[in-house]
């Protein structure tokens, strides 16, 4: 009898053991495209699941991440558009208030160092919390959005699911968000084709990428289109923000005026450009540096000299930049808002 | 049968409370004893400074990387690197450091914030976890130590003072580390107890002049040293 017992219990307490691991989770292997570089997001600290990547999903997709539970990641981060807010100079957020900077786009961002336009956030784990916590765009705290998951059934079978805990915790979150946002690569433009020898560039598209790897490549440097540098490219400051970009993070004053140059994938939809989002259109963009450049201490060096194109060389440039839109990734369905069942 | 199974289950239970017990006796806590000047410390109690009366609202901190010198010239070092110390969360003044034993202690040695790996290394748990408000959302980096509340001295909205002191990057790197030495006449028995008198901090200050610093720089890493002026080994 005590046996039986002693057996019995014994097989409880495996099987116990057993249960609490018991929860699969199917794990995801990271592509990296032909010709990228080695990722700086270390997958290690954070692996990826589709499970995970399916609850940051849904969180990237839902209000509750906001204070009055109306604006989401995705309300200045649409997939159409590069992951970014189109047609406002400056995003906005909670009550209509406007932020002093054009939000950037959410694309390839295992290959970058720092994070916003002044690099001020250092890892892209954290990257979430600016957003959620400030005034004008979410108005939320992290603690609070944790309480408020950790309420809501729904997010607590997605968080079992991917990390085998009911208990959320900012750091569960925040990774989670990560694992989605990690998966929104973009390589297969008509450049990536061409490249590919898949496809060919049109003459003037040929043109216009000759034209860019002498004037532009330094900065957008192929095949990320940046160098993850901070740099000041020549434009006037707008004294209703007088935003001095990195210097407020470094404060080193050879910082002043500079930013991040941003990839320019898509570039074809992520309107409007710079910072401030002065310029609506591409056309503009290049004119700024083909002729507009103000000079000051902190000037990109390679913005020295005037580039002096034709007209028909600017246009050519436009048409080159075109081949960086990638529609395969602007209309993935696996990146869009988590409709049940899909 | 099932008699046997409750009695045992009764027994097991004694059993685990009476050594519950004997922990707290044999263990090394580490008391954090909040106070200003010689009173205990207060939430929104008004209190002098120089020229100014000053009430606190918000008061947290980190300590890391506690260890314990031992007259015998060996060092322990505390496991659980991170602690988050909270005026309004009464646990997180004690911090069970492990079993006591018959070595003198000559010395405590802990770093007040963090260090600059753990400030690039993502989101963290635990006591490291951003949800606990003590890491910069726009400039990355945890807060070391937060202060705040008001005073009639500072012209600003609601007479409120905020002191976010933080910074990983050279030169501004405010995590602050300190020794202190434990009097020879303490019993060697009792516990570690830490008073961390905000006195010290406020009497560096002047409020009318010095009442919002939530950035690192120069004034954060000024406001660094000043916070190592409250903590004294008793």
């Amino acid at each position: 009898m005590k046996n039986q017992f002693k057996y019995l219990f014994l097989f409880l307490g495996i099987a116990i053991s057993v249960g609490f691991h018991w929860i699969k989770t199917t794990p995801i292997y990271f592509d990296i495209p032909k010709g990228f570089p080695k990722p700086v997001y270390d997958f290690k600290n954070n692996p990826l699941t589709e499970e995970g990547f399916q609850l940051g999903r849904h969180l990237f997709y839902d209000p509750i991440l906001s204070k009055d539970n109306t604006i989401s990641c995705a309300s200045c981060h649409l997939q159409q558009t590069g992951f970014t807010h189109v047609d406002h100079e400056l995003s906005h957020g909670i009550d209509n208030k406007i932020g002093t900077r054009n939000s950037l786009t959410i694309q390839n961002l295992v290959w970058n160092k720092a994070f916003m336009w002044d690099g001020g956030v250092n890892h892209l784990d954290v990257q979430a919390i600016a957003p959620i916590t400030s005034e004008v765009e979410m108005d939320e705290t992290l603690e609070n959005v944790v309480s408020k998951l950790q309420k809501n059934e729904k997010y607590q079978a997605l968080f079992e699911n991917a990390f085998g805990t009911k208990k959320i915790t900012g750091q569960l979150m925040l990774k989670a968000i990560s694992q989605f946002v990690v998966m929104l690569t973009t390589a297969n433009s008509k450049y990536d084709k061409v490249m590919r020898k898949e496809l060919k560039f049109t003459e003037m598209e040929q043109k216009g990428y000759n034209l860019f790897k002498t004037n532009c490549a330094s900065c957008h440097t192929e095949p990320l289109f940046t160098n993850n540098s901070f740099e000041n490219n020549g434009l006037k400051i707008d004294e209703t923000l007088n935003d001095f970009g990195r210097m407020k993070i470094t404060q080193n004053p050879n910082d002043s005026l500079k930013f991040k140059v941003p990839t320019l994938r898509n570039i074809q939809f992520t309107f409007p450009y710079m910072h401030d989002g002065r310029f609506k259109t591409l056309t503009a963009v290049v004119n700024h540096y083909n002729s507009d450049i103000q000079k000051g201490k902190t000037l990109a060096k390679q913005l020295q000299k005037p580039m002096r194109l034709s007209d028909n060389e600017r246009t050519e440039i436009v048409a080159f930049l075109k081949t960086l839109t990638d529609t395969e990734f602007l209309f993935n369905p696996r990146f869009a808002y988590p409709k049940e069942n899909n | 049968m099932t008699k046997l199974i409750i009695f045992n289950f009764l027994l097991g239970i004694l059993f685990s409370q009476s050594s519950l017990a004997q922990t707290e006796k044999d263990s090394l806590c580490l008391n954090i004893n909040l106070k200003y000047k010689d009173q205990i410390l207060e939430l929104n109690k008004n209190y002098i400074s120089r020229n100014d009366t000053l009430q606190i609202n918000i008061l947290k901190f980190y300590l890391s990387e506690i260890e314990i010198q031992y007259n015998d010239k060996t060092t322990f070092y505390f496991q659980k690197k991170h602690h988050l110390i909270d005026v309004e969360k009464s646990e997180s003044l004690q911090i069970l450091i492990g079993k006591k034993n018959n070595k003198i202690i000559s010395k405590i040695k802990f770093n007040i914030g963090i260090d600059s790996l753990s400030s690039v290394s993502g989101a963290l748990s635990e006591d490291l976890d951003l949800q606990n408000g003590m890491y910069w959302a726009w400039q990355s980096g945890y807060i070391n130590v937060k202060i705040e509340g008001s005073s009639t001295s500072c012209k600003t909205r609601k007479n409120g003072f905020q002191f976010h002191i933080g910074g990983y990057l050279q030169p501004n790197y405010a995590m602050r580390t300190i020794e202190l030495s434990r009097n020879e006449s303490v019993n060697q028995n009792d516990n570690l107890n830490v008073e961390v008198d905000l006195a010290n901090f406020f009497s560096e200050i002047d409020l009318k002049e010095t009442n919002s610093i939530m950035t690192p720089g120069k004034k954060a890493m000024q406001l660094a040293d000043f916070s190592k002026n409250m903590f004294q080994l008793k």
